[in-house]
């Protein structure tokens, strides 16, 4: 049997409580939703969490194509953690296209929008994040959200006939 | 007490309960920190488990041991403090004036069990019978209050307490989850604090303290 001092037993129960302690700290500070949010969010903190390209390819293709479920549901496979910035702003840019109306906007999926966009500003570096894809209309995070908050926002532009003729971007 | 119950044990025992306390299943703020009156009620039941000698802070922390070994019982203070503030925050309802009862209840408990100065068994035996009420009010009591989908009695008697408390009674129904999931701390809790180092036997006053350090 091996003998272990307790000195060793104490140190070890040290590290671990802290680093216990560490860890439940971080979630309480994170509130990760899902358990892969947990494990994503833990990876990315060393420096180890991938995005799927093949899960991320095929929802900027059902984007392109208006397929906005099924886009959804790609971009989510690509990120399940929530941790990157590009992917995060697609997923916005899917519910603005989504939501987008000529006449007005749907304000749920606005909403959830702009909790993506948000989230895409707060991973990218120093909050700026460009998307330059060709024929894309919206390339950074900042016009997105705008896009977003004006849908949402209640004001006389509202009752403005000129508005049906606006386009999606 | 051994050192691996007490700087391995006992520290992650009360962790997870300080987690598992903060887990709201469905909620939207998944993880709860305790409130500030939770850590009075926290700072009361260390008060509580000192008096009583269910805890003797002098086995875990005094100038004749080690650092190491001080730290050690640092982390398992401050970690019971920390789950016992997360256990009152857990059995506290969210809103209304249940949360205000509970919050008084449990006050007025702390209170009345620190001037019983009970010993150390009959003061696990109180807050056992304490959580345990609580829990029954807030996971059973209070949920089939407010149950939408209850029975027919539930809703007569969730439209009568309505109308006499002006709403303020029903709650957000909890998942069906969180009730199972806050038994299972409760009870970690209780097996934690039983587990602590103990006093003599008998209360520890003011004066057995100064002995001791003496």
């Amino acid at each position: 049997m091996v003998h272990v001092s307790e000195a060793t037993i104490r140190a070890a129960g040290l590290g671990i409580t802290i680093a216990y302690a560490i860890l439940i700290g971080w979630i309480f500070a994170r509130q990760p939703a899902t358990l892969a949010e947990v494990t994503g969010g833990l990876s990315s903190a060393v420096g180890a969490y991938r995005v799927d390209p093949q899960a991320f390819d095929d929802g900027l293709r059902y984007f392109r194509n208006d397929q906005f479920a099924e886009a959804r549901a790609a971009f989510e496979r690509a990120d399940p953690a929530h941790r990157d910035a590009t992917t995060q702003f697609y997923v916005a840019y899917v519910f603005y296209r989504q939501g987008w109306g000529r006449l007005y906007s749907d304000d749920d999926l606005y909403r959830q929008g702009l909790e993506a966009v948000n989230r895409a500003i707060s991973l990218a570096p120093g909050g700026r994040l460009v998307v330059e894809q060709p024929g894309q209309q919206i390339r950074t995070a900042d016009e997105l959200k705008a896009e977003l908050e004006a849908g949402l926002r209640r004001d006389a532009s509202d009752f403005d006939p000129r508005r049906v003729l606006r386009p999606r971007k | 007490m051994t050192a691996a119950r007490e700087s391995i044990y006992l520290p992650v025992l009360f962790l997870t309960v300080a987690l598992l306390a903060g887990f709201r299943p469905g909620a939207p703020l998944l993880l709860a920190p305790p409130s500030l009156f939770a850590l009075v009620l926290g700072v009361l039941l260390a008060v509580v488990l000192v008096r009583s000698g269910a805890l003797d802070p002098l086995r875990v922390m005094n100038s004749s041991r080690e650092p190491l070994a001080n730290m050690n019982g640092f982390t398992v203070l401050a970690t019971l403090f920390v789950s016992s503030a997360q256990m009152f925050s857990l059995l506290t309802p969210d809103a209304g004036l249940p949360r205000v009862l509970f919050s008084v209840y449990f006050l007025t408990q702390m209170l009345t069990t620190m001037a019983a100065g009970p010993d150390r068994v009959r003061a696990l035996r109180s807050l056992a019978v304490i959580f345990g009420a609580a829990f029954v009010l807030k996971f059973v009591v209070l949920d089939a209050v407010s149950d939408p989908a209850g029975g027919r009695l539930a809703r007569v008697l969730q439209l009568l307490f309505e109308g006499v408390t002006f709403g303020t009674l029903t709650q957000e129904v909890h998942h069906p989850a969180a009730g199972y999931l806050a038994f299972v701390t409760i009870g970690l809790f209780l097996i934690g604090v039983s587990l602590l180092p103990a006093g003599g036997g008998a209360p520890l006053t003011s004066r057995t303290l100064t002995l001791r350090e003496g």
